[in-house]
């Protein structure tokens, strides 16, 4: 092996290591920065009891938020977050408008006017046996 | 070659013999990169700390033993703090062990001293952010030393703690010291004490007259040995952090409340020593303030190096400084191991 | 180079820097690769967020192999640290184990308030029959005070049979019988100069919730409500074999023979002398062999008719068992001229449904009829059947007995000597 051979294995060899350690090392940095410490949000709401909402009702949970909606076919929960960006609609006369980038919805939750481009979500609500509501932000209903 | 932005942090060239690990010991530059160190593993710590009561010690777990890496980040941040004391002593005594601090380094001697202060200072408040059974004590008696000191004590006991005791408001004000007002302070100094050593003509040496060797390395070889020496110390820093890891404690609680570790931190062993020998002003405060003081007035009211003794270790005309050093220093190092031994 | 020559710029050759660039970037990498290994030697920490706490623990990263301690309390509910304590977050056994309550045994009594206790818990009001710590702290089992009484009054150390001393210092601010304490005070060995008395605080007193027991697999148990309710392998107590991590209300004799049935005081010498056979069945196992008892006493098992109060206590501090034992042979045969006492189960929330609950050997229903004690503790494993006769499942054996009430027999006992001594002498079972 020539001495300028020698050099260069050197130099590359070195310039190698370097840029490993550095891969390693930011590797694990973002490991690090990417760890989740807090737990995620509870996906489970318990309404109360099924009797405090009468057919009919419109009653808004902030909470979740949702608004549970109790008609003859029963329970359904409409989500109040809008999906174009994640605000939380408003309710109008008309339905659901969003205040931050003025997607509007039915009463239903379908869709009237963009920049949205989905219907609100509906979540199960389950009337348990002890008659208390449960809704669970979980699979998305399809609207029949 | 073409010097590049690190390059001209340094001067063209320095003197070759003075540039030499036996002489400087490495410890300056040591200690920027532990303080850069500490400034990026603390940096990734507060993204997990939660600087409460309730949550303080719980995150510190969390970082500990949950996130990925986390007890790497955290045991590099306190080695980083324990060596950036050591190399900041071992620096101290090459100083005056070489009479490296005659004007014009009389004044960036004592910006120095300063960060030195600040050094241990930032260690004390970090150590005390763990907030668990650990470091409960040695928060009660740091922050009633302060309320010892005469007229001013106990305003300077609610500007420290924010309350009678501490509490919730002692914790978010040794945070906001710790990351922000320490920090912010040791970073200007830190960055004038390293504009300093360049203004004033680079490392101690003797007038050119009076050297025997005038060899120098350029900035390019300067720069290159630096990269060696970070590289090396940032490799001992995680063997060290991977398999020796910080202290930590169970969360401080009622029941807890009457036992837990009673010893200061390492650093403070030897005021804890002194403090058992009676008045906690004297001995806690005064004492270690007139080390302080002593060690200040070095460049001013000790005799001082002959100039063609400079460059090397130990000259004969500034032993006073050295024996004055010597002393302090080993008395730090007695009373800590007599604090040890207890 | 001359060492004189003015502005001489020296540096290492290139070669020299590239090769110790090299050494050090592998140094590097290799401390990095180092930290990542003892990184993935640390175990895949394991969640899980009890509901009852809503915070998640770690514990069952090291301890996913332990069964549930019961199935009234479920892990997904309870989690670990309501009861051990112990650092939830911390990987580190030490670390994690750092603030753990009693060791192993988080139901010992010097911390069954913080581990076992709570208003929904076992330390809750009486009437809703959750006051089970306060009963256990009071009850003879943790006081010994009558052990300690009656060897205080034989040696004279104190002028009756009433109890004044105890294993731990305890109060009872609600006295409810006749025959309840205010207080006892601490058993000071110190303080007294009788030596038959000094020898029996060092001989005997390995029987009580709060002792250590005696060594043997005979004796092996834990402490405080694990005492009867977790089943302690042999030499459990000191060594490092794992914990049964298993509470139980189904108890068979052969736990309350850890203390009980052993041998006896010899009050000469103050030592224990253990029974010496060591039989292997039942019949000869159960009590010691001068012991006289019925079929039905070995046949079932201890807690099948001694009830809560009688094995946990009443709530109130006493001086002697024959103050709060009170079951006899009648509480469920009647006498020649009484039936047993019955009751109708009805609201839901009887005790007794609770205790089948705990230990689902039958499923009890409202209008049932069960046998019942004089101080109305429910026996929720007898009923009354419609023929006039009336069954108990064992508890721990399961087994179904059919029996018949005395009245109508041919016994002629009278109703005051109804003592077990007495029925002993005509059903006394041979051995």
């Amino acid at each position: 092996m020539t001495p300028i051979s020698r050099r260069n294995f050197l130099k590359i060899a070195a310039t190698s290591l370097l840029t490993a350690s550095g891969a390693v090392g930011l590797g694990g940095l973002l490991r690090f920065i990417a760890y989740q410490s807090e737990q995620a949000p509870a996906i489970e709401f318990d309404l109360g009891p099924a009797a405090n909402y009468p057919i009919g009702s419109r009653t808004i949970h902030p909470n979740i938020p949702a608004v549970l909606i109790h008609t003859e076919s029963g329970f359904s929960a409409i989500s109040l977050v809008c999906t174009h960006l994640g605000c939380t609609v408003e309710t109008k006369d008309s339905g659901f408008s969003c205040p931050c980038h003025g997607s509007t919805y039915s009463k239903e939750g379908r869709l009237l006017s963009g920049p949205a481009v989905e219907d609100l979500d509906v979540w199960p609500v389950e009337l348990k046996d002890n008659g208390r509501l449960l809704v669970r932000k979980t699979i998305v209903q399809p609207r029949g | 070659m073409r010097p590049n932005f690190f390059h001209h942090l340094h001067p063209p060239t320095v003197p070759a013999e003075q540039s030499r690990w036996r002489y400087t010991l490495g410890a300056g530059g040591t200690a920027i990169f532990l303080m850069l160190m500490l400034i990026l593993t603390g940096a990734l710590e507060m993204f997990y700390y939660i600087p409460t009561p309730e949550n303080a010690a719980r995150s510190v777990q969390t970082i500990t033993y949950l996130v990925p890496f986390g007890g790497l980040v955290r045991n590099l941040h306190y080695w980083s703090a324990q060596l950036l004391l050591v190399v900041s002593a071992v620096h101290l005594v090459r100083i005056v062990f070489t009479g490296a601090y005659t004007p014009p380094r009389r004044f960036n001697y004592l910006l120095g001293l300063a960060l030195f202060l600040l050094a241990i200072l930032l260690d004390f408040t970090g150590y005390i952010l763990r907030w668990d059974t650990g470091i409960q004590w040695a928060l009660v008696v740091g922050t009633n030393l302060v309320k010892t000191i005469p007229l001013v004590g106990a305003t300077l006991y609610t500007a420290l703690t924010g309350s009678v005791e501490p509490g919730p408001a002692t914790l978010i004000r040794f945070y906001a010291w710790h990351i922000f007002g320490l920090t912010l302070i040791a970073m200007i100094l830190m960055i004038w004490h390293a504009f300093r050593v360049r203004r004033d003509g680079g490392i101690a040496v003797p007038p050119p007259g009076l050297r025997t060797v005038s060899d120098r390395i350029s900035r390019f070889e300067l720069v290159r040995r630096e990269t060696l020496a970070m590289i090396f110390t940032a490799s001992a820093l995680i063997l060290l952090s991977s398999l020796a890891p910080a202290p930590i404690a169970p969360p401080i609680t009622e029941i807890s409340a009457i036992s837990g570790e009673v010893s200061a931190p390492w650093f403070f062993l030897w005021v804890q020593q002194m403090l058992k020998w009676g008045d906690p002003f004297l001995w806690g405060v005064l004492v270690p303030l007139i080390f302080l003081a002593l060690l200040a007035i070095i460049p001013y009211g000790f005799p001082q190096p002959d100039p063609s003794e400079l460059g090397r270790w130990c000259p004969q005309s500034n032993r006073l400084a050295q024996i004055t050093l010597g002393v302090i220093a080993l008395a730090v190092i007695v009373l800590t191991l007599l604090a040890n031994a207890r | 180079m001359p060492a004189n020559q003015p502005s001489a710029l020296r540096h290492a050759q290139d070669n020299t820097f590239d090769f110790r660039l090299f050494v050090a970037a592998g140094l590097l990498l290799f401390s990095l690769a180092f930290s990542g290994w003892v990184n993935s030697r640390t175990p895949k920490p394991l969640s899980l967020t009890p509901s009852l706490t809503g915070q998640p623990e770690y514990c069952l990263t090291c301890h996913a192999d332990l069964p549930e301690i019961s199935p009234a309390h479920p892990v997904q509910v309870f989690g670990c640290v309501t009861c051990h304590g112990g650092e939830r977050l911390a990987l580190d056994a030490d670390m994690a184990h750092s603030s753990i309550r009693g060791g192993a045994n988080p139901s010992d009594l010097t911390v069954v308030s913080q581990s076992c206790g709570g208003e929904k818990c076992h330390s809750g009001a009486a009437a809703a029959g959750r006051d089970h710590i306060q009963r256990v702290q009071t009850s003879l089992q943790s006081t010994y005070a009558g052990a300690i009484a009656t060897i205080r009054f034989t040696f004279g150390a104190q002028p009756d049979l009433t109890a004044r001393l105890a294993i731990a210092a305890v109060a009872d601010d609600r006295i409810e019988t006749e025959t309840g304490l205010s207080a006892l005070a601490v058993f000071d060995t110190s303080t007294e100069d009788n030596p038959s008395i000094q020898k029996f605080s060092q001989n005997c007193l390995a029987c009580h919730l709060n002792a250590a027991p005696r060594e043997g697999q005979t004796y092996a148990r834990y402490t405080g409500c694990a005492s009867c309710h977790a089943f302690a392998p042999a030499g459990a107590w000191n060594s490092q074999q794992t914990p049964i991590h298993t509470l139980s209300t189904a108890i068979p004799y052969s736990q309350c023979n850890t203390c009980h049935n052993r041998g006896n005081y010899d009050l000469r010498t103050m030592t224990f002398v253990e029974r010496s056979d060591q039989p292997a069945d039942r019949l000869h196992n159960y009590y010691q062999p001068i012991a006289q008892f019925t079929r039905c006493e070995y046949s079932l098992d201890c807690v099948d008719c001694h009830t809560r109060i009688e094995t946990m206590g009443d709530g109130d501090l006493h001086s002697n068992k024959k103050e709060i034992q009170y079951i006899q042979c009648k509480t469920c045969h009647g006498t020649p001229t009484e039936l047993p006492l019955t009751k109708t189960l009805s609201e839901l929330d009887d005790i007794a449904f609770r205790q089948a609950f705990l230990n689902p050997i039958l499923v009890l229903k409202a209008g049932e009829v069960i046998l019942v004690t004089e101080q109305g503790e429910p026996l929720w494993n007898t009923r009354v059947l419609k023929d006039g006769t009336y069954q108990m499942i064992g508890k721990v054996t399961k087994q179904v007995f059919t029996f018949r009430p005395v009245k109508g027999s041919a016994c002629t006992q009278t109703g005051a000597n109804q003592a077990s001594a007495y029925c002993h002498q005509c059903h006394a079972v041979k051995r």
